[in-house]
């Protein structure tokens, strides 16, 4: 799946051509379905999530900038800020606790930071410098990244107080970018 | 939230790409980063860091029911194949709003004004519509100048911005179904004027519309449209 390609099939989407929706859609779904469905941790939603995420890929095809961002980051985005925005919506009171009981079950089938950073080892760089991370900045990322929590959760789920996580969080993210970047140190 | 400073917006954007802001917070930033070019920068920026993450998660095919549910949602958006300029539909959905304004701007640029020429036999009028809402967004009204060029007067409805980073391209599309010329950028400005040379105002009195693309600062890197359309109308002769 190349990135041209791809950047060409969203200039194409732009010019409302839907031959190459379908093809863009085709190209790129399997890997959006697979964060839609690592996000929300449910079928319904994660198909919510892509159908949501594609109809705005649609819509908003003419504000993509090769130039700016890849498009398979781009795509991501969009679909990453569809499934946020679900988990973080107002919901009935029996679907809020579900998602806390959700949020409580991680412990056991979630994936420690070891191998979500296996996972992650293809990404290049960036494992690299998750590595240069402590234990607590690297899980709290990585369970933000791949689950969607929001800090509160975080605290409930590593059992620290808010204050704590929101810190191991905002310099393991501080620490990413500067060895991403070290001229913006 | 103060976001003149760029440390703490830094981190904002991080926060908001990782995803662990609360729900009020998320919702008050999304609100914000419509309207902060700089936000959006360093959204866009964090969104490169952190989002090739999630390039080794292992594929999911989704089931074929989210493509039927999201086919059913796109369809009757108009077909581009043939180049977009081309598409009957398009010509038919805007003409009717296009008439409609027409009618309503020949009023309005008859009125004695001290900018305006006293001969507008042969004046042109075109109703650009966005592309998306199907509104009228943009006017252009042109008129020959004293060397046989034209005069091509911008009218930019409502408050339109500019991604930094791009410019806007104004297309003539020839009558023969040929393949667009540029008139050159233009800018956000509610008014604004560009002169057509001589050579080509013939062909602009023929035209069968106009459009205005999104293009790289600089323009059209290959003197055809590259970015999308936003805007475009038929030619209306008043």
């Amino acid at each position: 799946m190349s990135p041209d390609r791809l950047a060409e099939l969203l200039a194409r989407c732009a010019l409302r051509d839907q031959q190459a929706f379908t093809e863009l859609y085709r190209l790129s779904s399997a890997k959006l379905f697979a964060v839609a469905v690592r996000i929300t941790r449910r079928r319904d939603w994660a198909e919510e999530v892509l159908q949501e995420g594609f109809v705005n890929i649609w819509n908003h095809a003419g504000g993509y900038s090769p130039s700016k961002s890849a498009p398979m980051t781009w795509m991501t985005a969009i679909v990453r800020n569809r499934a946020l925005d679900l988990l973080r919506r107002p919901r009935e009171v029996e679907l809020d606790e579900e998602h806390e009981e959700l949020v409580a079950s991680l412990p056991d089938d979630a994936p420690g930071p070891d191998e979500l950073l296996r996972q992650a080892k293809d990404a290049g760089a960036l494992a690299e410098c998750l590595k240069q991370l402590t234990g607590e900045q690297q899980k709290s990322i990585t369970l933000a990244f791949f689950y969607g929590l929001s800090h509160g959760e975080l605290a409930q789920q590593m059992q620290k107080p808010l204050g704590t996580v929101k810190t191991w969080v905002r310099r393991g993210l501080e620490r990413l970018r500067d060895c991403l970047e070290p001229g913006n140190a | 939230m103060k976001l003149d400073d760029g440390k703490l917006r830094d981190r904002l954007a991080a926060e908001y790409v990782l995803g662990t802001m609360p729900a009020r917070a998320r919702r008050r930033f999304a609100a914000l980063l419509r309207e902060r070019p700089a936000l959006r920068r360093a959204v866009t920026d964090w969104e490169a860091r952190l989002l090739p993450l999630a390039d080794p998660l292992p594929a999911i095919e989704p089931p074929a029911r989210v493509w039927t549910a999201i086919e059913s949602r796109v369809r009757g958006a108009r077909p581009a194949r043939a180049g977009w300029w081309q598409s009957l539909a398009f010509w038919r959905f805007s003409s009717f709003a296009a008439a409609a304004l027409a009618l309503t701007l020949a009023v309005f640029v008859s009125l004695p004004g001290p900018e305006q020429p006293e001969a507008l036999s042969g004046r042109m009028v075109v109703v650009m519509n966005d592309i998306q809402t199907r509104q009228p967004a943009m006017t252009a009204t042109w008129e020959p100048d004293r060397d046989g060029g034209r005069i091509v007067r911008l009218r930019v409805m409502g408050h339109a911005e500019m991604a930094p980073g791009t410019a806007w391209e104004m297309w003539m599309l020839p009558e023969d179904n040929g393949k667009p010329v540029s008139l050159g950028l233009i800018t956000t400005h509610e008014t604004q004027t560009m002169v057509v040379p001589a050579s080509m105002a013939r062909r602009l009195d023929r035209a069968a519309g106009l459009a205005m693309s999104v293009e790289p600062a600089g323009g059209s890197p290959t003197g055809l449209p590259t970015g999308p359309v936003l805007y475009a109308g038929k030619c209306i002769k008043t």
